[in-house]
């Protein structure tokens, strides 16, 4: 034996039990998980509810585990379990877009989603536009145009300007128009929520510039 | 919503297993989710048809190369309508079917709406809608629009309900003469567009002529008629339901016109034809004259309502406009 122990591992029985127990566990409930994988995925999980069934959400790009109902929107999903706040709910009925998110990058109203039915797909919300506390483009132009009043459609406006200006980078001012009108302002900030589109898009924008017939956007 | 048990199928015959006696197919879920918050339906089972794989036409769009007279251009149940209204070679060939799909909700909408939840959407009466009331449609004993307020129904119907189809595919799928392959009874049927909407027409209590099992499969557009349009006019210029809408479809040579079929929507529970227009305008000159005697022919046996009038002239107007937009 060593005349120094302190050098040697400290293996008693207490730590080596456990170190062979929790390996043990873990063997084990890798084989189970990836039979279950398999199993799914030649037969889906059967039906699943009325009760609260577990549900992983991918959101802004870390896994999420819920326990939910199926008739649980993605919307009341990412809202009250989440907690993600910047989604919206007003009309919850699919007219006012202020529930708006990607789904796997494709604008969408969350409110018209069910939670169980977003599982697999990768869900973008407000929060996860600016990376490390910076704003996006689009949501400085809206600061800079003065592009909200009391601000609640304001996530749900800058998803949809997003989605539009990644499809459409220099849209024009109809363009602008088709790309929001799934998404209603109550205070009517319309002509600034299109300049902003426009400063985002790299048009010149001034204190000036007016954004002409936006009465029918609406 | 009430609370239901939701199941993935992985082909059409599983969903059909899967349905049961109260349940119902999720595409969007834009029409389904909207009437479930409602109370107007509350399926006990909800069975996801987003998941298959096979068969693979149920996702696409099969446009063939080198267009024929005889070809014909399948599009899948579950693609969606944002797929139809942004595809570059469809455009070329089916102008009209673009037009129509551009004009179905909003972007958020179109982007998981299918072309059957398009087809297969319920009523937007207001009466239907509303969940404190139980109308004719819903089981009740009246059309409450009859003596009530009627600015957005029909003109045209053989039935005591009131409410016109509102799916912007069917008046356009009317007007190109397209056959539903359905799944029925084990069996897979082909319906004309007359036939898919036929029961709306007679029975209050239906939206179409499938029934809740039923399962869509694809689309089949003829692609002989070669000049295609649709127009609508709505309250809003975007995401607005149309007061009328109008589609057209037929050949165009030397100014003359053939094999034309035109079809209305929002003024009936079905895609409104008149084949007495068809006839009428067969060979010939497509002028303002000729599409407004055709209109004329069209909306001949129109009823208006007590709020509704304004749809007759409207109308006229959309079928001259529709019409004249076949013009090369």
């Amino acid at each position: 034996m060593s005349s120094n122990p302190s050098s040697l591992p400290t293996v008693n029985r207490r730590t080596f039990l456990k170190s062979i127990g929790t390996s043990a566990v873990a063997v084990a409930s890798v084989q189970v998980g990836a039979m279950a994988d398999e199993i799914n995925k030649a037969a889906g999980p059967g039906p699943q509810g009325p009760d609260a069934v577990p549900i992983t959400l991918s959101i802004n790009g870390e896994k999420k585990d819920f326990q939910l109902e199926p008739r649980v929107t993605l919307l009341d999903a990412l809202r009250n379990h989440g907690p993600l706040t910047g989604a919206k709910e007003v009309c919850d009925r699919g007219t006012c877009g202020a529930c708006t998110v990607f789904i796997d990058g494709k604008l969408t109203y969350s409110c018209m989603k069910l939670a169980i039915d977003a599982q697999g797909h990768e869900i973008t919300t407000i929060e996860g536009l600016g990376k490390n506390g910076q704003l996006t483009a689009v949501q400085q132009a809206f600061v800079d145009c003065d592009a909200l009043m009391c601000g609640f459609c304001t996530p749900g406006l800058v998803m949809a300007a997003t989605a539009l200006l990644a499809s459409n980078p220099k849209p024009t001012e109809s363009e602008i128009k088709r790309g929001c009108s799934g998404n209603l302002c109550r205070c009517g900030t319309y002509p600034h929520v299109i300049k902003a589109v426009l400063k985002a898009s790299g048009a010149t924008v001034t204190e000036t510039t007016t954004v002409t017939n936006y009465g029918s956007v609406a | 919503m009430n609370s239901f048990q939701y199941v993935t199928a992985h082909t059409p015959d599983e969903a059909v297993s899967l349905i049961g006696k109260n349940g119902r197919y999720l595409a969007g879920g834009i029409d389904l989710l909207g009437e479930m918050k409602d109370y107007i339906v509350s399926p006990d089972v909800v069975v996801n048809v987003k998941g298959m794989s096979q068969p693979t036409e149920l996702g696409t769009i099969l446009l063939p190369t080198g267009v024929t007279n005889t070809a014909n251009c399948q599009i899948g149940a579950s693609v969606t309508v944002a797929e139809i209204a942004a595809h570059e070679d469809l455009k070329k060939v089916l102008p009209g079917l673009i037009e129509a799909a551009s004009e179905i909700g909003s972007p958020q909408i179109r982007n998981v709406a299918t072309l059957a939840g398009n087809l297969l959407q319920h009523s937007r009466c207001w009466y239907y809608r509303q969940p404190d009331i139980v109308c004719l449609k819903r089981g009740g004993d009246m059309c409450h629009a009859h003596e009530g307020e009627n600015k957005y129904h029909s003109l045209f119907t053989g039935c005591a309900c009131l409410s016109p189809v509102v799916s912007n595919l069917s008046v356009i799928f009317a007007a190109l003469d397209v056959a539903i392959k359905v799944k029925r009874a084990g069996k897979t049927e082909t319906l004309s567009i007359a036939e898919f909407y036929q029961e709306a027409w007679k029975n209050p209590q239906t939206h179409n002529s499938l029934n809740p099992e039923d399962f869509l499969l694809t689309a089949s557009i003829p692609l002989k008629r070669t000049r295609s349009a649709y127009r609508q006019v709505s309250e809003k210029s975007e995401f607005d339901w149309a007061m009328v809408s109008c589609a057209a479809a037929g050949n165009v040579a030397n100014g003359k016109i053939t094999n034309v079929r035109v079809a209305l929507g929002a003024v009936a529970p079905v895609p409104y034809m008149v084949e007495a227009a068809h006839h009428f305008l067969e060979g010939k000159s497509l002028t303002d004259e000729n599409a407004s005697k055709a209109a004329d022919l069209i909306l001949k046996d129109a009823k208006p309502l007590a709020h509704n009038g304004y749809k007759v002239p409207l109308a006229h107007t959309l079928i001259r406009r529709t019409l004249l937009a076949l013009n090369p």
